[in-house]
């Protein structure tokens, strides 16, 4: 009982947690993407952390965050159309967290993760309303039947699994042709009525994420709204391990969540998140 | 009389104080996220208007359309993993037409394979991939076309 009632206590500052868990996530982000553009990012860890060490508790600065959001934005000016959107995101938190130890006011801290996790949402609804490719299917079509979802669930369909891989190799081999030949290849269906399927999904995903946009909105603090942020989350790594965007958005629901057993739940998730992209068995 | 003066005067400047007050933490809350969504009607509009990827961009619009991977660049008597082989200024030019095959990164590509080919005149493709659930069918289409002499350089 003594544990429990010590996670509880720990579980009290989300905002503390949640700073906490960027940090981490972004260790092991830009340890992955340290080899870029290291002209500049050598100097900006070398200034840095001499700076942390000799000036951490002499100075109301940030350093740290500030070195971080250097190394963010170096990848970002030479890469801009090459990172992944997590990057975008991982910059206007860590531009939150900065200005956040100067003003030191929690619940603008708050209110700018809310709005910056709305926003993101809801700019992927968008893009899926406005892309014919999407909304008619083809999308899902197309990446279910080479296997580029649920890969991990494939495996207990091994003809499945056979019809994915040879579809892949259909696709390897005309794009070994010339395309003014104007050859086309068939799919084969890894499932049954997969059309049908793939627009059910078009709708499920369209529909979950507009749900968890408005909640997060309206009702950022309602257990509910998190138990949908949550499923979200899961479901979107059970189709496939984007952990690096996902464990971001697990960070915000962390700040905004107040349910003790649901902060838990998100903790598990990012540190789960971390472990993969550490690993690199899911995507950073 | 100067009382009152005095008084009109603390007035407005408690209300101009306030004023601030309200539009500094508007600032604080609002300025970051109003960050983020120009980021990303920036992104809507080159997507619209500059064949730019749905993937990239900062537009969160991943998972929205086929992978720009599936792009393809096809140059008639030259192979593009060839060319692109140790050198990263033509990675970089070619990937580029291949996360938004518009006609600006069309002439940039067939500029950089002239330059570095012995050839006088060439060709430079971009496809794209379409598939149709009903049918099963892929196939690719031409999203762009160029042709380049040397002497045009």
């Amino acid at each position: 009982m003594k544990y429990w009632s010590d996670i509880q206590i720990k579980l009290k500052d989300q905002v503390y947690l949640g700073k906490l868990m960027l940090l981490l996530m972004l260790l092991a982000y830009l340890f992955i993407l340290g080899e870029n553009q290291i002209f500049w990012k050598i100097p900006v860890i070398s200034v840095g952390l001499i700076t942390w060490l000799l000036f951490r508790n002499k100075t109301k600065h940030p350093i740290v965050w500030i070195m971080v959001f250097l190394l963010l934005l170096i990848d970002l000016f030479y890469s801009y159309y090459w990172v992944a959107n997590h990057h975008f995101m991982l910059i206007f938190m860590v531009l939150s967290v900065i200005l956040y130890s100067y003003h030191n006011q929690q619940r603008i801290f708050i209110k700018n993760i809310q709005i910056l996790a709305v926003i993101v949402v809801l700019a992927s609804v968008v893009h899926k309303v406005s892309s014919s490719q999407f909304i008619n299917g083809d999308f899902y079509y197309h990446a279910l039947n080479l296997g580029a979802l649920f890969k991990y669930f494939f495996r207990f369909f091994p003809d499945s699994v056979e019809l994915a891989n040879s579809n892949t190799e259909s696709l390897k081999l005309l794009h070994g042709t010339d395309p003014n030949l104007g050859e086309s290849i068939i799919l084969k269906n890894v499932f049954p009525k997969l059309r049908v399927i793939s627009v059910m999904l078009v709708w499920l995903t369209i529909i979950v994420e507009f749900i968890v946009a408005m909640a997060i909105l309206l009702k950022p603090k309602n257990k509910w709204t998190h138990l949908i942020f949550i499923a979200m989350i899961i479901g979107v790594l059970c189709t496939r391990l984007e952990t690096g965007f996902m464990s971001l958005l697990a960070i915000s629901g962390l700040i905004l969540c107040s349910n003790r057993k649901l902060s838990m739940l998100y903790i598990l998730i990012i540190l789960g998140c971390i472990a993969l992209i550490i690993t690199k068995i899911g995507y950073h | 009389m100067l009382s009152l003066q005095n008084f009109h005067f603390h007035h407005a400047c408690e209300s101009f104080l306030k004023m601030t007050k309200t539009t500094k933490e508007f600032l604080l809350k609002y300025g970051i996220p109003s960050l983020a969504i120009i980021v990303v009607v920036i992104q809507l509009f080159l997507v619209n208007t500059k064949e730019l990827s749905r993937w990239k961009g900062g537009g969160y619009g991943m998972y929205t359309e086929i992978h720009y991977f599936y792009n393809q660049i096809y140059i008639p008597g030259m192979s593009v993993d060839s060319l692109v082989k140790d050198n990263s200024e033509m990675k970089f030019t070619l990937g580029h037409l291949m996360v938004m095959p518009n006609e600006t990164n069309l002439k940039k590509a067939a500029e950089l394979v002239l330059k570095t080919s012995k050839k006088d005149s060439i060709d430079v493709q971009i496809w794209k991939p379409i598939v149709n659930s009903e049918n099963g069918i892929y196939t690719r289409v031409l999203a762009g076309e160029i042709h380049l002499n040397k002497s045009g350089l």
